[in-house]
């Protein structure tokens, strides 16, 4: 009887010991000037990080026995940065290595799940730059692209690093193609409402066969058949799963708030170019918008630095904003370099503050995981980064990286190399 | 009479042509000299496009513009040693050799380019032939004089530089097209193979000048080709050398060559794996350009490490920043403060990166890069220390002309337009 007990108690300790590794250490950052982003910086404070989450946050805390300790005097403690458009996971090797954008006009299915490489070596280089949650999209080329999964940059497998299965649908506006339909805007237009016509048609073929179901097995008809084209679309249409629209002029800007606006979509625009004029009806609709227009590069006739400010107007008109990675493109190699733009955006009249949120928690909105990462908050994900100054500084160092309550390896196929050379 | 009058108008002229274009005074500003520290408060005087004075209490001449930068950042004009702007046509990728190909034939001094670069404080750049071609075309130094006649933008005085290619871009373009070369064993042959040519055409050419001068009469000179003229040039090294070349191997590979057919070789560009051959660099006495950060975007290119700076700096390695890019071309000051997230080198080093360092690359160290008497009057003036990444360039001048103001520019006053 005893000895069954000890055994007991044996596999229960070895339980407990399992669930606490798995849940990650505690952890407290001690006398930080901390940066919630939402909410005003606080200095001499601490952070108590356990099981992943932001448990505590306060002056001269008890540290928990076991508690690893960080000493953060004189530096700053912000949240992870959250980029949006990237490529990270699936496009860390050059050539062969690649795995974006898919044969194809409409291709909603693919899904960047299922090439997801948790050995990307981008994944390190960009958690080591303070961006700690990414969106990776599936392509950008066509006007119907594939899903995009939401990944924490911590994790040996696929299913530890994400944390968001489908978080978004990619269309591009700009997806013309040569000589073949649909070759111009208007093709595009009506190329994307043809595709979601045919998918409420679908939903309601669907609906009516799951209705019928019993029946028609007894009849022996076969009408119905899966078309995952058609499935991908579905939460688009029913407005869970926001619809990404790629726009790169004032007219493609139009045109997608159209078809917004007709299917009753959840819509994001991604906006390179054109935005301030419709930055009072995006306030409105509520509409967010991915900026990556920053660094480009205005028209002849157009001021030098229309770009650089426009996202100073954005949140002057009260637009929900995040800056984008990459110019045009899905970065990998240099998320790190999210910061960019809204450092330049800085320089020409954007508000320091409102250049954090845009950096943080509102790409974390604009996807749907507001409440989980972006800002330092007691019961939130404890994505943070332990830096020397601001992040908006280029010249600023991250010196401590913590994901999901981990402690990252300050580690990067760079950091390796620089050890390899160094002497 | 009359005569007297015509010399007085021509003086007039002469006297109104000067001080409105080339006589300018800064009063006033932190003035970051690069060569010679940083003094508050200072003043920098210009005359006919040339730094006369600079320093604290320095008497204003009368009669001349002065510019009140009391609380702003003067530095030397930012150099870009490799860009492609300004241009019409970059890259003439129909063969690997096209040393008759000069880039200031392609320059377009009404660009577009010119001016959003300037608004980064821009002054000069090299404006380049594309890396289709083991030697591609000859690169055209300017000074960004928008809108000027090309003549006044092309700096004169100074060797300008060949580009040449090495690695996947001309394995890509011809192998592609299932022509030599598609290998680095290709590359290289290439390379020797022309400089054997126009070696032999030197020598036709120089026996045929000596019996000229001998008198010797009844000689025929021999024809002239294009190509070899260019060669030639770059063996009587009356043009410098800028190599594009990633990997460590063909770093090593081009000094080799160059010390080799004694050409001159003054950089290094896209030089990604340069950390891992320091001492090499440093002792060919070449540039080292590149970007900070950039990696991975190929196979070449998958070593990039901005940790390496720190390296190369210790082993003595001049070190230039450049954009080859029109965006990054704009922000070259903000790249350069991210040396500093990565090394444990010193500002006025990393500065130099973007000043003195590229004005070496391009053998203009004696008139620009940095703020000293006698030097080009090429100024930018920032609103805030350079390496603050929340700082922008208020305005930018040009031998003591004016070619940006952001307050006549900026958005802020000319609005967007549809409002």
């Amino acid at each position: 009887m005893n000895r069954k007990i000890f055994v007991f108690l044996i596999i229960g300790l070895f339980c407990i010991s399992l669930v606490y590794s798995y849940d990650g250490p505690k952890i407290l950052i001690k006398n930080a000037t901390v940066v919630p982003v939402e909410g005003n910086p606080m200095n001499n404070t601490d952070v108590l990080i356990e099981k992943g989450k932001i448990v505590k946050i306060g002056r001269e805390l008890t540290p928990p026995s076991s508690a690893h300790i960080i000493d953060a005097s004189g530096k700053y403690v912000y949240p992870g940065m959250v980029a949006l458009m990237t490529g990270v996971g699936v496009t860390g090797y050059p050539g062969a290595g690649s795995d974006i954008n898919e044969t194809g006009v409409s291709t909603p299915q693919m899904d960047p799940y299922d090439a997801i490489n948790p050995e990307d070596p981008c994944i390190k280089v960009t958690r080591l730059g303070g961006v700690t949650t990414v969106m990776t999209a599936s392509g950008t080329r066509s006007p119907i692209n594939g899903k995009s999964i939401i990944m924490n940059l911590e994790g040996r497998l696929a299913q530890d690093l994400v944390i968001k299965r489908y978080a978004a649908q990619v269309f591009n506006m700009g997806a013309k193609r040569e000589e073949k339909y649909p070759s111009t805007l208007p093709g595009v237009v009506s190329f994307i409402e043809e595709k979601l016509n045919k998918v409420k048609q679908y939903l309601q073929k669907k609906e009516n066969q799951e209705k019928d179901k019993k029946e028609e097995t007894e009849n022996g008809k076969k009408s119905f058949s899966i078309d995952l084209e058609m499935e991908a679309l579905i939460p688009v249409i029913k407005g869970e799963v926001p619809a990404l629209f790629i726009t790169n002029d004032e007219v493609s800007i139009r045109n997608a708030l159209k078809i917004i606006d007709e299917y009753n979509l959840k819509g994001i625009i991604r906006a390179s170019k054109g935005v301030l004029k419709y930055a009072p009806i995006l306030s409105e609709k509520n509409i967010p918008v991915i900026w990556s227009g920053t660094s480009g590069i205005p028209g002849r006739w157009e001021s030098f630095d229309l770009n650089y400010h426009t996202a100073a107007v954005l949140a002057e008109k009260g637009v929900l904003f995040a800056f984008d990675p990459g110019g045009g493109r899905l970065e990998s190699r240099n998320v790190r370099n999210l910061p960019v733009p809204a450092s330049l955006s800085v320089a020409y009249g954007l508000d320091e503050k409102k250049a954090l949120e845009a950096l943080t928690i509102n790409p974390a909105k604009i996807i749907g995981i507001g409440q989980m990462v972006g800002s330092i908050k007691e019961g939130k994900t404890a994505n943070l980064v332990v830096w020397s100054g601001s992040p908006l500084q280029m010249s600023s160092r991250a010196f401590h990286v913590i994901i999901n309550g981990k402690i990252i390896p300050m580690k990067s196929i760079q950091t390796r190399l620089r050890d390899q050379y160094k002497n | 009479m009359r005569n007297n009058f015509v010399v007085f108008i021509l003086i007039l002229l002469l006297m109104t042509g000067l001080t409105y274009s080339q006589d300018l005074v800064l009063k006033g500003g932190t003035i970051l000299t690069i060569a010679k520290g940083v003094i508050e408060n200072g003043t920098v005087v210009i005359k006919d496009g040339k730094i006369t004075r600079f320093g604290k209490n320095i008497p204003i001449p009368s009669g001349v513009q002065v510019i009140d930068v009391n609380g702003k950042y003067v530095m030397p004009g930012i150099i870009d040693s490799h860009s492609h702007i300004a241009l019409t046509d970059v890259n003439e990728a129909t063969d690997p050799v096209t040393p008759q190909i000069w880039m200031r034939e392609a320059l377009e001094p009404s660009s577009d380019s010119i001016k959003k670069t300037l608004a980064g404080g821009v002054t000069m750049v090299k404006t380049m032939h594309g890396s289709a071609n083991i030697i591609g075309g000859v690169n055209v130094t300017i000074k960004l004089k928008y809108n000027e006649p090309v003549e006044n933008m092309i700096v004169r005085g100074v060797r300008q530089q060949i580009k040449m290619a090495l690695g996947e871009n001309p394995k890509r373009v011809y192998g592609g097209k299932g022509h030599i070369p598609s290998t680095r064993m290709g590359n290289a042959y290439v390379m020797r193979n022309a400089f054997i040519k126009a070696q032999e055409y030197k020598e036709k050419w120089d026996q045929y000048e000596r019996q000229k001068q001998e008198g010797k009469k009844d000689i025929k000179p021999p024809k002239k080709d294009l190509k070899m003229e260019t060669l030639k040039m770059v063996l009587e090294k009356k043009l410098g050398i800028d190599c594009h070349v990633y990997r460590a191997d063909e770093i090593v590979w081009i000094i080799n060559f160059c010390k080799e057919w004694d050409l001159d070789l003054l950089q290094l560009s896209h030089c990604i794996d340069g950390y891992k051959v320091p001492d090499v660099i440093a002792g060919a006495d070449v540039c080292y350009g590149g970007w900070v950060d950039w990696w991975g975007f190929k196979e070449e290119a998958y070593d990039g490490c901005p940790y390496g700076f720190d390296m190369m700096h210790k082993a003595g390695v001049r070190i230039v920043i450049n954009s080859d890019s029109p965006v990054e071309g704009r922000y070259l000051y903000l790249n350069a403060a991210k040396v500093l997230k990565y090394n444990d080198i010193p500002e006025e080093e990393v500065l130099k990166m973007i000043t003195l360092n590229p004005a070496h690359a391009l053998e203009m160290e004696h008139r620009a890069g940095s703020i000293e008497k006698g030097k080009d009057g090429d100024i930018a003036v920032f609103d805030k220390y350079p390496l603050d990444s929340t700082s922008k360039c208020l305005m930018t001048i040009v031998e003591g002309k004016i070619y940006f103001d952001y307050a006549k520019e900026s958005v802020t006053v000319k609005g967007a337009g549809y409002e």
